[in-house]
């Protein structure tokens, strides 16, 4: 089975359109046996899962949990598809201040930020928002800050090929905030540098600068 | 004398304002010993353990990978915190910090952080909560107001409710005057998921005695908290 450790792109299934007939049953049976999870949980902290409120929670609990996990059934292929063009340019770019939403895979709690992301490209260029589409491919999973991180920053590397690629990651994570040490106001930053992100210290402040809150 | 029958200590409805029952947890547990407490929640936890390890296993991980294997018993314990509300008594946040104190000006606590969970997708749900009241001979311990809110907050919620729920219990335990409760918060639910409007904040309010019925007071308590 697929983990998130890997630096794959994600479940496959296998052939879209043969497969959608028993991607849909297979669909319908998780949302009823996560729905089911989710009624275990609500008894157990004591709730009364009979009340008005609670009546449709479990349903509404595992729609929302299959949707913060979208990531594992999409393919960077398929995020992709043919945005990548030819393109006579060396220049710098980046995409800063993605909004990000993951789950922290060690308590299944929220933690969320921005990730910016910079490229040297080698005469090839993606468009502009499937940087953001890569982000969210790896950020809907059961995630770890530092290796979400290195994921976006393979994943592009591997695409396009470039002469670096630089990734900041900056996020509050909910399991310190709501629980644990409680530290409202920390905030977690990670990076991933590659080619000469990591071995040009100009090249890298350049980026570091260019991504500073202004 | 059984403590909980001093002079300050007031009985709350077991209703809540939308007429559901509170919990049968949170009335069992006002008298159960420290060391049931402790039984009940090491029993809750192993079953909302196995609940978080079929989620895992049906989203498409794998359990028994090293980042995944104790995640089910710390998924559980994390939801048994945000949830302690429940075990949580009023008369036992509360204790006995209430003092007779001739004053009758208005008293605010503001920006008190809280934490919630949407009872309707078990999503966070979190902001700022302030609080004013107008003393009628007894004022409350400060603190005591930050418990209160930790303690409807730390349950599966809805804002409005958690909101009213906090002027209620200012309401009863002090018999002040009047009470303002101003709640902003953000929402997870709708920014995670569904809407996605990630700068959006919702903003309640529950006014009881002189904050509803006199615009004045109303107005200086909104100035003040702004």
């Amino acid at each position: 089975m697929e983990q998130s450790g890997d630096t794959d792109t994600g479940k496959q299934s296998n052939g879209h359109k043969e497969a959608k007939k028993e991607d849909l049953k297979t669909t319908e049976c998780k949302l009823k046996e996560l729905s089911s999870a989710y009624l275990s949980i609500i008894e157990s902290i004591g709730e009364d899962c009979s009340r008005q409120g609670l009546l449709k929670t479990p349903e509404r609990a595992a729609k929302a949990i299959i949707h913060f996990t979208k990531g594992y059934d999409e393919n960077l292929t398929d995020i992709v598809k043919d945005a990548i063009f030819d393109e006579d340019t060396d220049e710098m770019v980046l995409v800063k201040d993605i909004e990000m939403f993951s789950l922290c895979e060690h308590h299944m709690v929220p933690f969320m930020g921005k990730v910016s992301v910079g490229y040297l490209p080698s005469k090839k260029v993606i468009g502009l928002s499937k940087i953001a589409r890569i982000v969210e491919l790896y950020s809907r999973r059961l995630q770890v800050q530092e290796r979400l991180t290195n994921q976006i920053a393979d994943a592009l590397q591997n695409i396009l090929n470039p002469r670096g690629v630089g990734v900041v990651v900056e996020a509050t994570h909910m399991c310190m905030v709501m629980r644990g040490v409680e530290k409202f106001n920390s905030k977690t930053v990670s990076s991933s540098m590659r080619g000469e992100f990591r071995n040009n210290p100009k090249t890298r402040e350049e980026f570091l600068h260019l991504i500073k809150k202004f | 004398m059984n403590s909980l029958e001093s002079v300050d200590t007031v009985k709350f409805s077991s209703m809540r304002p939308d007429n559901s029952k509170i919990p049968k947890k949170e009335e069992e547990n006002e008298f159960k010993t420290e060391l049931e407490n402790e039984e009940t929640k090491s029993i809750s936890s192993s079953q909302i353990a196995k609940s978080y390890s079929d989620i895992l296993a049906l989203i498409g991980e794998n359990p028994a990978r090293q980042g995944l294997e104790k995640t089910p018993i710390r998924a559980a314990n994390a939801l048994l915190h945000f949830t302690k509300g429940y075990t949580q008594n009023i008369n036992d946040v509360v204790q006995d910090a209430i003092f007779n104190e001739d004053v009758d000006d208005m008293v605010i606590v503001k920006d008190i952080d809280m934490y919630s969970l949407c009872e309707h997708h078990m999503v966070p749900f979190f902001g700022k909560v302030s609080i004013g009241y107008l003393p009628n001979k007894k004022v409350i311990g400060l603190s005591k107001l930050a418990r209160i809110v930790e303690m409807f907050s730390r349950r599966l919620q809805i804002q409005e409710r958690l909101t009213v729920e906090i002027a209620n219990a200012i309401m009863e335990a002090l018999e002040p005057r009047g009470v303002g409760v101003v709640v902003h918060a953000t929402h997870m639910c709708m920014v995670m998921r569904g809407v996605e409007k990630l700068s959006s904040k919702t903003v309640t309010s529950a006014m009881l005695g002189e904050f509803r019925n006199d615009s004045k007071t109303r107005q200086e308590f909104l100035s003040l908290i702004k």
